[in-house]
């Protein structure tokens, strides 16, 4: 899986690109808790996201935590229509800020870190 | 492929031939419980008690990912057999150590789900087998025999919520894919793995090291 990273401000747009499993997990999860213990908001963009398992999920859910006590914000936005399947019937989505598109995504975002 | 051995002569040499030709069938076997449901149905109506069950089904990654190595359940209990052959042909979740993996993290994100009542929390128990066969005895059937499974199904007796609980022979398994992958230990959930403990289990003659982790 690849990494890509942008920032908008105070937000990080991490966007992963291929199927985020067991073999990568960690690598994913050392950066996302890196930006957030910074202090900075944090978008993940799965437009090129294919596959989340367990693993994968684990990290959101830490990463939800870890946010939740700092003044970071957490969301995703593009979800294909699989990961979002994988969402819904784990009932992540209610506990997640998902976003259709990057760009209400991201305006949403700035506006929480005003 | 599932061996059906059916035959109306107690005595039939066909029978005693067709039982010697069936081939082990090595793979992992996993049991798995959810736990408190049978309490929740007594005190609460079917639908508090069935979306909760409903949805700890789907959050367990793992029945979706091997939903035709679901080989019975009953009630809320299960047990999955996961031959090598089907393993190792997987996309993902292909080695005994994204399984142990993958079985933790469902584990965790089952107990650290921040909204309540939407989930049961749940145990289970994981061996290496070698000593198994695929065979049922009953047409239409899918089934395994053997001794592993019946260890399997003992160490379902050391787990409790959050409780994963697996054979020294398994463990061994995850830690040389580890070694060979060059993986730490420490960055996997083994970090938390217990000290091996031996036990004697009813009905099987030598004593069962295990070890658990407690999520």
């Amino acid at each position: 899986m690849e990494l890509t990273f942008e920032k908008h401000g105070s937000i990080t747009i991490i966007g992963l690109n291929g199927r985020l499993d067991t073999t990568n997990y960690i690598e994913f999860e050392n950066k996302l808790l890196e930006e957030i213990s910074q202090g900075s908001s944090v978008l993940i963009e799965c437009t090129h996201l294919v596959y989340i398992s367990s693993s994968g999920l684990r990290v959101l859910l830490l990463a939800l935590k870890k946010a939740e006590k700092t003044s970071s914000k957490l969301a995703l936005c593009s979800l294909q229509t699989g990961i979002m399947e994988v969402f819904r019937i784990s009932a992540f989505d209610s506990i997640f800020s998902i976003y259709p598109y990057k760009q209400d995504a991201l305006e949403k975002l700035q506006d929480q870190s005003k | 492929m599932v061996h059906l051995v059916q035959f109306t002569d107690p005595n039939s040499r066909e029978m005693e031939k067709a039982l010697r030709a069936i081939p082990k069938c090595p793979g992992t076997c996993i049991f798995v419980d959810i736990v408190s449901s049978t309490a929740v149905k007594y005190t609460t109506d079917i639908v508090l008690w069935g979306r909760r069950l409903n949805n700890t089904f789907n959050f367990i990654s793992l029945l979706n990912d091997f939903p035709e190595n679901i080989v019975k359940g009953i009630g809320d209990e299960m047990m999955l057999y996961i031959p090598d052959e089907v393993l190792i042909k997987k996309d993902t979740i292909n080695d005994y150590y994204s399984l142990l993996e993958e079985i933790y993290s469902t584990i965790l994100n089952l107990q650290r789900f921040p909204l309540q009542d939407m989930f049961y929390h749940c145990k289970l128990s994981i061996h290496y087998c070698t000593d198994v066969y695929n065979v049922t005895f009953l047409k239409g059937f899918n089934d395994y025999y053997g001794r592993d499974i019946d260890l399997t199904a003992r160490l379902m007796g050391k787990t409790r919520a959050d409780r994963l609980v697996f054979s020294e022979t398994f463990y061994r398994k995850v830690v040389s894919e580890l070694c060979k992958k060059g993986i730490s230990k420490d960055q996997t959930c083994l970090n938390h793995v217990s000290v091996k403990m031996v036990e004697e289990f009813k009905g099987i003659p030598k004593p069962v090291p295990y070890r658990f982790i407690d999520v």
